[in-house]
């Protein structure tokens, strides 16, 4: 079994709910966001970069099979779960940030502080925090954790809290544009190796050599 | 202890104890007071570990020299050399510290250790050398551990043959050493197949150039400083002066090779990166260029080397200058978010997804696809102090130890 | 609820094992807690804002708050699952967030300084109660006036302020033209108040025309099934900016913005030029055959006609209808308004008519005075004032009309322009011309908030006793109209709505509320938004995460429940409380109607059983124990009660229009005399303005440019207000997460040119600007915005801008037109928020 995301391109409607399904139900403080919709080309979000050139493009951690992020963590606090995907174990990273670094996606985030600063600073209710609400273990190592302590990196999971109960991750649940899709990549008749083959699937950065996990469709071209 | 040595000793070892409340405080609110953020994960306390690693060559230098290509008048400055190394290795060492988000969990580094990561390497490598050159120093000083120091001495039929053989011994080890922390330290950026201002074969030998360089302008300096530019000296600064220079030519060779094969190629990202490098840097980076070029030029006038003031400011210019290359690592490779495309339907056009910050300002922006990274002050600070270190603790060793060459103290 | 709430306990500290525990504090030193016995539930709601989205939420409450929210995706029709977005999705930041009301305020400070003190829920009602009693005493009950807003989100706790507004004999204006949802080309043409397919239906359509719709932002949850629909059909979207719905679409077809009309026109042209029209469909079910008298300009009345009058005689019609005439080989005959067979009418022809009093009058039919009108809309004119390709007007108009089904989606930014109402008209002739009429996949669709009621809501909101003077909003505004009590309105009570943002045109809101011309005003939020910051007492409410309630807006047609899946926060009290508390102090001979008896939960759920119960065929058979188990579809006449409208009138040949509720048949159908659809239009200020048949009409001349000539040189761009992906309108102005989405910026998007042409760079600060107020936003230069345009992503609360209004530029205009098609509690003339002229300068940092 090797995890795999298919995210449609086509269908993506940029609507950037899977952003916030993500942020809410792994719990990133302000500032955090582990996923990310963007309109390529443009500095604005659904701002055309030209005239009748638009489309929407959804990033997180891209799951990779060389993943030099997994390579570089000197401690071995991030790594490869069995299913292929890449988890951060909390209570092992020291936070040399030395992955984020080393991540051609930019998907990493530290924690710079404790994250309830940042909830204050928000001016939540006290004590109030949104998301997934247990600590989630994955072989005895924290993999997922409503309170992050400061000086540890986190990013996108596959939602594994969620996964491990045969639930699907919370960006795939809700995306209302039903652009997002995971399954098995080692099954060549699973439903994303289907895609993958059928509507020319591309990869992000592969020149980087990282094999990412995460393949796009690309949206279909239109006339103007 | 001259009073002159006291001031000294009082303001480094001040500015240490600074810079250790300072790490202090930043630990209990986080790293979210320095400048660094998402998208910009390293900074001063990184290109500070780059720098102490260079300024720790020193030692390599004069050791190999004396033992392995016999220029025996550099005796005397061999145990300055390894003095100077140790302090930097460990200032090196240090200055990472406050880089951890968890220093306290540094144990898992022996637990779990990746040897798949360059940075335990690096670790391993730092700490060998540290051992070697704390050895290499001992060896040296063993014959005059006499009087009070002589409970430290281990107990040899001919302390000053002993030390002549072991020196000769382990100089090759810690020429070894000396290099492994030049290459390694250098790994650690140029494996980033992420980073393209970073990603080049060309950045391992240029690290240690730039070391053989910066290290040996580090000894020079402090022998000046110690001994003064008496005539009895000169040869060995004259050698020196040009172990400096040549290193310094190479080390600009390698630079300017890599950057004309980066430019010549010249695809979008190196033209950003460029843009960077000449553009928002570009006078940071003429001074990288000229001031080491200057100061090694400087060193090899008779007249500089004869005044002490001269060339104090000479070998200054050069280290500031080392240190300026030093902190340009960084912005070339993360002010260019590495995560850029060609959007379908705009050929030429070259965009960087944005980053989310991590940190939180109510009414500024969380996502940024460019940032200017400044160090904070708390950067400077535990800087400061790590340099004050290593400066503390040479005097220290100078004021306590059998360091310099009797016929001067 | 039980049977959808999972209740499960959880056992020892998450996964931490023994041997963990001794290195705890190498490990999580600082945040030990664990999540040991606790209690977690999962309830199911509805995500309830105005943009009547109404999409199904699971909550996980965890310790009594909610941790996290999911889309519930338990539609039975798997394709609507899953329906949310990411404001729903972040709901949470609202329920806990800074400015969630906590407890009863009265306002101490100036007006709309924020100045409050906390008071007793008694001490709050009764000082409301004396304000109120006393207003009545002095002025007359209907100085008082209550805001409905978006009924269909919540039948319950809105009907309890409806109910006492009508037995207290109040004034209430009514959200859909208050906020200028209310598309009166609908009324026009098709007698209803507003009609629409839902979002499954999309997919049967050969061929979709969205005219200025966002639909990809402002329908976020059913936008997929355009997608989808794209797969089986074309999309074409007519849009002057390169919106997101645009960037979807197989094909953009940009235009100056306001000219819809005269391409629409100008594709009607085109479809009736090569005969491409559905002749059947519009001898039978339009006015294209119906006779209209040339001298008069007057449809020809049966009575009149010396050959038929006699057959007029004893023949029994309703009142709201008439007898016209068409021809056909038979020569003249009359049109039955009450049955729509086929009559073999001639749709084109000019003839003469002996009228009753001898008189000749030239006639024609009214295709035959269309066709005179459509000469105008060459494609070469149409092309000039659209700044369209010809080519692509014709080849779209050839598409449209030879791959039907045609569905077409009118959106509201489009027909909030003063002449919103003849583009209406025009664009209509498009589906209808087709037969693209009560057939799957067919018709025309608005989807503006939804506030059509759906179903019949007498019993809960116009008990017996009730009585309501309906006043438009604009009329409230303008501070004068048909209905406008004589002293004025002197209270305001609201709730679920945000005016002072969204509806302070020309700032008289804020005018009249700093002048004391309204001496009380009254908010219950749930939030501390503008308009409570200018209210003198704020009631809280609770959330739909907090309460009882029952909801049924239309693009997926379920009833749902809203259920508390966590007690009400602070001291909030549902609005059925609040009203019901009201009630007893100011109608206590009527208090009995809101249940008085049970706690409000209890009476909430009472009265979602007295809806259902007495609904009307919509809800028939559909219980509580139904909903409590998840969404039930409504009944509706379509196959699969699907909503599919004038399924009937075109399947069963029932005439025109369908009844629009709460209004009883008689008060719509007059609209539509004929029982047929209708382009003709004959009543006099029609005539008079020369829109019997819908045209193109040059914007802002009957307006902008005719109160200030020198507006046409002064301001030279059109403020476009739309819905931003952010908000629902004010609603999640303040929510943080996604204002961080927005780098904390009210924009506003400009051509480049016109950027430039103003010294504007990217990311400047601007101030907006006309003789009526002023606003301030972040230029972004976005090379698909059109030229002459500003668009501005409506909604923002003050305090963003500076405490400078957006709605302090925009002005009540009012279309005299739309007065004629006046029926309480569901016609009133639209707001035109985008008739609005502007300009744009940089303020100096
Ligand atoms: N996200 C979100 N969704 C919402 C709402 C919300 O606030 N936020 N509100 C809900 C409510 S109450 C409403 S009324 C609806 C409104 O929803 P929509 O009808 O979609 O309204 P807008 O988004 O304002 O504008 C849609 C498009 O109309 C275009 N337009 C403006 N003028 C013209 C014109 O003259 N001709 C043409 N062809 N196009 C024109 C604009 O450029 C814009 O792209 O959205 C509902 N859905
Ligand atoms: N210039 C310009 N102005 C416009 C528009 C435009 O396009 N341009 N659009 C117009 C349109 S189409 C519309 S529909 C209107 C919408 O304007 P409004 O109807 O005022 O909508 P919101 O701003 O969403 O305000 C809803 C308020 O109700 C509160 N609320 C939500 N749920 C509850 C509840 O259960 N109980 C209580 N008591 N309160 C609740 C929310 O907190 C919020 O403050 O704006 C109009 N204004
Ligand atoms: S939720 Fe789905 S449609 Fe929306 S931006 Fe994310 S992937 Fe695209
Ligand atoms: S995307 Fe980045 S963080 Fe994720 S696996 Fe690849 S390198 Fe690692
Ligand atoms: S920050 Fe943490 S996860 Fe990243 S490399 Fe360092 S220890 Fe590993
Ligand atoms: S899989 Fe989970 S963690 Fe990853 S982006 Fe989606 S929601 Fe976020
Ligand atoms: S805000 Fe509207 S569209 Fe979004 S989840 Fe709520 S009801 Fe649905
Ligand atoms: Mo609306």
């Amino acid at each position: 079994m090797k995890m795999g995301m298919v995210i449609d391109l086509e269908k993506c409607i940029g609507c950037r709910s899977c952003m916030v399904a993500c942020k809410q139900h792994n719990a990133q403080p302000p500032g955090t966001w582990w996923n990310r919709v963007f309109t390529p080309g443009s500095h604005h979000h659904l701002t055309p970069p030209a005239k009748g050139i638009e489309f929407f493009l959804p990033v997180h951690c891209q799951h990779c099979e060389n993943a030099p992020c997994a390579k570089v963590c000197p401690v071995g606090a991030t790594y490869h779960a069995p299913d292929g995907a890449v988890l951060i174990d909390f209570e092992r990273c020291i936070g040399c940030r030395y992955c984020m670094s080393a991540c051609p996606y930019g998907v990493r985030q530290f924690n710079w502080e404790a994250p309830e600063k940042a909830h204050q600073r928000a001016g939540y209710q006290e004590h109030y925090r949104f998301g997934y609400p247990e600590d989630h273990r994955k072989e005895g190592r924290l993999v997922y954790a409503p309170l992050r302590p400061k000086g540890v990196v986190e990013k996108c999971t596959f939602c594994a809290q969620y996964r491990d109960k045969g639930e699907l991750p919370a960006c795939v649940r809700g995306c209302p544009g039903k652009a997002r899709m995971i399954g098995d990549l080692d099954d060549p008749d699973s439903e994303i190796r289907k895609l993958i083959r059928e509507r020319n699937a591309f990869q992000l950065l592969p020149e980087k050599g990282t094999k990412p996990t995460v393949y796009y469709l690309p949206p279909k071209a239109k006339e103007i | 202890m001259s009073a002159t040595m006291k001031n000294a000793l009082r303001i480094s070892g001040a500015l240490f104890l600074i810079a250790i409340v300072a790490w202090l405080y930043q630990l209990k609110e986080g790293l979210v007071l320095t400048n660094l953020q998402n998208s910009y994960s390293w900074g001063l306390y990184i290109s500070g570990l780059a720098f102490f690693v260079g300024n720790a060559a020193g030692g390599l230098v004069l050791s190999s020299s004396i033992y392995l290509f016999g220029v025996k008048k550099l005796k005397p400055l061999a145990k300055l050399g390894a003095l100077t190394a140790f302090a930097n290795v460990t200032a090196a060492m240090l200055i990472v510290l406050p880089d951890i988000g968890k220093p306290i969990r540094l144990y898992n580094m022996l637990l779990h250790p990746n040897f798949m990561s360059p940075l335990v390497w690096d670790v391993i490598v730092l700490n060998l050398y540290a051992a070697v050159s704390a050895l290499y120093l001992y060896i040296l000083m063993l014959p005059d551990l006499t009087g009070p120091l002589a409970r430290f001495a281990v107990k040899v039929a001919d302390p000053a043959g002993f030390s002549e053989t072991w020196a000769r011994r382990i100089a090759p080890v810690a020429l070894l050493f000396a290099i492994g922390i030049h290459v390694i330290t250098a790994w650690i950026f140029s494996t980033q197949g992420a980073r393209d201002w970073w990603f080049s074969p060309a950045m391992a030998p240029d690290f240690v150039s730039v070391a053989i360089g910066v290290g040996t302008a580090v000894v020079l300096l402090a022998a000046a400083l110690a001994y003064g530019t008496g005539e009895k000296y000169q040869d060995a600064y004259q050698t020196l002066a040009l172990i400096v220079f040549m290193a310094v030519c190479v080390h600009l060779f390698l630079m300017m090779n890599d950057l004309v094969i980066h430019a010549w190629f010249g695809d979008a990202e190196t033209h950003r990166i460029m843009e960077i490098a000449w553009g928002d840097f570009a006078w940071a980076h003429i001074f990288e260029v000229v001031a080491p070029l200057a100061g090694a030029w400087l060193l090899l006038q008779e007249r500089v080397r004869r005044s002490l003031p001269r060339l104090a400011a000479s070998a200054g210019l050069l280290i500031v200058g080392v240190f300026v290359h030093r902190f340009l690592i960084m912005p070339a490779a993360y002010n260019n978010i590495p995560m850029t495309m060609t959007p379908l339907g705009l050929p030429g056009v070259h965009w960087s997804l944005p980053i989310a910050s991590g940190r939180f300002f109510p009414g500024l922006s969380t996502f940024l696809d460019s940032y200017a990274y400044a160090p904070s002050f708390i950067e400077v600070v535990i800087l400061l102090g790590i340099m004050a270190y290593a400066v503390f603790l040479v005097l220290l060793a100078i004021a306590k130890l059998p360091i310099l060459a009797k016929e001067v103290s | 609820m039980k049977l959808d709430r999972r209740l499960f306990l959880k056992g020892a500290v998450g996964g931490g094992c023994a041997l963990a525990l001794g290195l705890r504090f190498f490990h999580f030193a600082e945040d030990a807690t664990g999540y040991a016995e606790q209690v977690e539930q999962l309830v199911r709601s509805t995500c309830s804002p105005n943009c009547t989205g109404a999409c199904g939420y699971k909550a996980r409450v965890t310790n009594g708050r909610i941790s996290t929210l999911i889309q519930a995706a338990d539609y039975p029709e798997e394709s609507y699952n899953p329906r949310g977005c990411l404001r729903g999705l972040s709901m949470m930041d609202l329920i806990y967030g800074k400015d969630r009301l906590k407890y009863p305020l009265i306002r101490t400070g100036a007006r709309g300084s924020g100045q409050f003190r906390r008071a007793s829920w008694d001490e709050a009602l009764d000082y409301a109660a004396g304000k109120l009693k006393a207003i009545a005493d002095k002025y007359g009950p209907e100085a008082i006036a209550a805001t409905i807003q978006v009924p269909g989100t919540g039948y319950v706790q809105k009907g309890a302020m409806v109910a006492l507004a009508g037995l207290a004999h109040w004034t209430m204006h009514h959200g859909y033209d208050q906020n200028g949802d209310l598309p009166m080309f609908w009324p026009m043409t098709f007698g209803v108040q507003s009609e629409e397919l839902e979002s499954l239906e999309w997919l049967n359509a050969r061929y979709t025309m969205i005219f200025g719709s966002n639909v990809m932002q402002t329908r976020l949850p059913d936008a997929h099934h355009m997608i989808e629909a794209k797969r089986r059909g074309r999309m074409v979207v007519v849009d002057p900016d390169f919106c997101s719905t645009a960037a979807k679409a197989d094909e953009w077809l940009p235009i100056k913005a306001d000219t819809d009309a005269a391409l629409a026109l100008g594709m009607a042209k085109v479809i009736i030029d090569r005969g491409l029209y559905d002749a059947e469909f519009l001898r039978d079910f339009t006015d294209f055959p119906i006779l209209v008298r040339k001298d008069s300009g007057k449809r020809l009345l049966a009575g009149e006609v010396r050959a038929l009058a006699g057959a007029t005689k004893g023949r029994v019609i309703p009142e709201y209808r008439r007898l016209f005439v068409v021809h056909s080989g038979n020569g003249l005959q009359i049109l039955d308004p009450e049955r729509l067979n086929p009559t073999r009418a001639d749709l084109e022809g000019e003839y003469q008519v002996t009228l009753t009093s001898g008189q000749t009058v030239a006639v024609e039919t009214v295709m035959t005075a269309l066709k005179r009108t459509l000469a105008d809309y060459t494609l070469d004119k149409v092309a000039a004032i659209t700044g369209a390709d010809p080519k692509q007007i014709e080849r779209v108009a050839v598409e449209a009309a030879t791959n039907t089904p045609l569905h077409i989606i009118y959106g509201a930014s489009n027909y909030q322009w003063y002449n919103g109402d003849l583009k209406g008209r025009a664009i209509s002739l498009l589906p209808v011309l087709t037969g693209s009429i009560g057939k799957s996949g067919a018709g025309i669709s608005t989807y503006a908030g939804q506030y059509r009621i759906r179903f019949n809501l007498k019993s809960w909101w116009f008990p017996e006793g009730s009585r309501l003077n309906w006043v438009p909003y604009l009329h409230f505004l303008q501070g004068k109209g048909p209905r406008y009590p004589e002293h004025g309105i002197k209270a305001m009570v609201g709730g679920w709505g945000n005016p002072f943002d969204q509806h302070n045109m020309s700032n008289r809101l804020k005018d009249l509320a700093t002048s004391g011309e309204l001496e009380f005003i009254l908010t219950t939020d749930f939030q501390m938004s503008t308009s409570c910051q200018w209210s003198d007492v704020v009631l809280p409410a609770p959330t739909w995460y907090e309460k009882h309630d029952l909801t049924a807006t239309i693009l997926h047609p379920y009833l749902q429940l809203q259920q508390p899946a966590i007690k009400p926060l602070f001291e909030c009290r549902s609005e059925l409380w609040i009203f019901r508390e009201l009630a007893k102090r100011l109608v206590p001979e009527h208090a009995g109607h809101f249940f008085p008896e049970l706690d409000e939960n209890a009476a909430a759920l009472k009265v979602i059983e007295l809806l259902l119960a007495t609904g009307g065929p919509e809800t028939r058979g559909i219980t509580l124990e139904m909903l409590q188990k998840g969404p039930v579809r409504l009944h509706s006449p379509a196959p699969g009660d699907r909503q599919v409208p004038f399924y009937e009138q075109v399947h069963n040949r029932q005439p025109f229009p369908p009844p629009s509720y709460p209004a009883p048949i008689a008060a719509t159908a007059q609209f539509l005399r004929s029982g047929r659809i209708e382009f003709y239009k004959d009543e006099d200020l029609f005539l008079s303005e020369g829109e019997q048949l819908p045209l193109h009409k040059e914007t802002y001349v009957a307006t902008e440019y005719k109160v200030n000539p020198k507006a046409r040189e002064a301001y030279r761009l059109r403020f476009v207000t739309k819905n931003s992906l952010y908000r629902v309108h004010s609603t999640h102005s303040n929510n943080t997460i996604l204002l961080e989405l927005q780098d904390n910026q009210p924009k506003v998007f400009l051509n480049p040119a016109e950027a430039q042409a103003r010294g504007i760079a990217n990311g400047d600060l601007v101030q907006i600007y006309n003789d009526r107020g002023k606003t301030r936003a972040h230029a972004i230069l976005d090379p698909g915005c059109s030229l002459g345009t500003a668009i501005f992503e409506e909604g923002w609360w003050a305090r963003y801008l500076a405490d400078e209004s957006y709605n302090s530029l925009t002005y009540p205009w009012i279309k005299p037109l739309h007065e004629i098609y006046f029926v309480p509690g569901m016609w009133s003339p639209t707001t035109v928020w985008n008739e609005c002229l502007v300009d744009v300068r940089r303020i100096p940092a």
